[in-house]
């Protein structure tokens, strides 16, 4: 597994969606320690200060629908690392944020590039159907650790783990052992 | 004249042995054709078909179940290859359609916002 860590990027899953049009090898992680312009869901600004994990995940070519039960799978094996770790009880509020105490503590998007070609082979059919194929795919997981305050506009809404527990977590630790999980979920879905 | 023909990997030699208003023959390898009126208005009629066929019109489908989030294209346009048409959000998966080829965009069926199921057509490009 190979992991990128850098000081700050704008976003984790910029990065990695333009490295995976370089053909980067699958499952490499860009990692980054804090986000200038990190989104979620159609570019929604995602608070991303020094202290929280912010890492995208370069997938290998897959499936559409594989890719969409992953990135549901994803809030799931966030929810159970932060289970196991630290015995607190998290919330998956469906599709795939994780909650606890009521206040969201991870967002997760996968983002997809699919290709629409107008094809050059002459065939007997008028019309052809865009494939179902994926050119590039990355999930990137915004969980907020080390984070020990929040803008007075995401107090109500967003948590920390560092909140929660009083006291830090070990960021490589969780990163590795959500990676881990996600890679083992990939491999059962698409069997 | 002679004509040289190839049809897959092989190569025919095609000779116009005479043409005129009534008949054309012809000699491939060996053999001697000869056609009359009726195959010459027949061998006219499908070339003037094929080339208003139009091969490479494709119809874009949505990959999957989802809400059109942002369209980037208008009706008409030349788009280029790698540029991005639309995106399609599932879940909280965000889908973009990138064209693979220089083309243009005939039609555009759906709106911002819209949802559509797998399958849907999306768009027409050329």
């Amino acid at each position: 597994m190979k992991i990128l860590n850098l000081k700050e990027l704008p976003s984790t899953n910029e990065k990695a969606k333009a490295l995976s049009r370089k053909k980067i090898a699958p499952w490499t992680v860009i990692s980054a320690e804090k986000q200038t312009a990190g989104y979620g869901k159609e570019k929604v600004f995602w608070f991303s200060p020094q202290g929280g994990l912010y890492f995208s995940i370069v997938l290998p070519k897959s499936k559409i629908e594989d890719l969409q039960t992953l990135t549901i799978l994803a809030a799931f094996i966030v929810a159970k690392t932060i289970k196991e770790n630290f015995n607190l009880e998290p919330f998956i509020k469906l599709p795939n944020d994780v909650w606890i105490n009521g206040k969201k503590v991870c967002g997760i998007l996968t983002e997809s590039v699919i290709g629409a070609s107008t094809g050059s082979a002459p065939t007997l059919s008028r019309v052809e159907r865009v494939g179902k194929e994926v050119k590039s795919s990355v999930i990137g997981i915004g969980l907020n650790t080390n984070i020990d305050k929040f803008p007075k506009e995401l107090e109500k809404t967003a948590t920390s783990l560092k909140i929660e527990l009083g006291k830090e977590v070990d960021n490589e630790k969780i990163l590795k052992e959500i990676i881990q999980g996600l890679k083992k979920q990939l491999a059962t879905i698409s069997d | 004249m002679k004509l040289k023909l190839k049809i897959k990997d092989k190569e025919y030699e095609v000779e116009i042995l005479e043409e005129d208003a009534d008949q054309t023959k012809i000699k491939v390898g060996e053999k001697e054709f000869s056609f009359g009126r009726e195959e010459k208005e027949k061998i006219a009629v499908a070339q003037t078909i094929l080339p208003k066929r139009n091969f490479s019109k494709k119809e874009i489908r949505a990959p999957v179940a989802g809400t059109v989030s942002k369209i980037f294209v208008k009706e008409g346009e030349f788009i280029k290859k790698n540029q991005k048409i639309l995106i399609l959000s599932a879940m909280k998966m965000e889908n973009e359609i990138i064209s693979e080829n220089d083309s243009r965009v005939k039609e555009i069926e759906v709106k911002e916002n819209q949802q559509v199921y797998a399958d849907d057509i999306l768009l027409i490009l050329e």
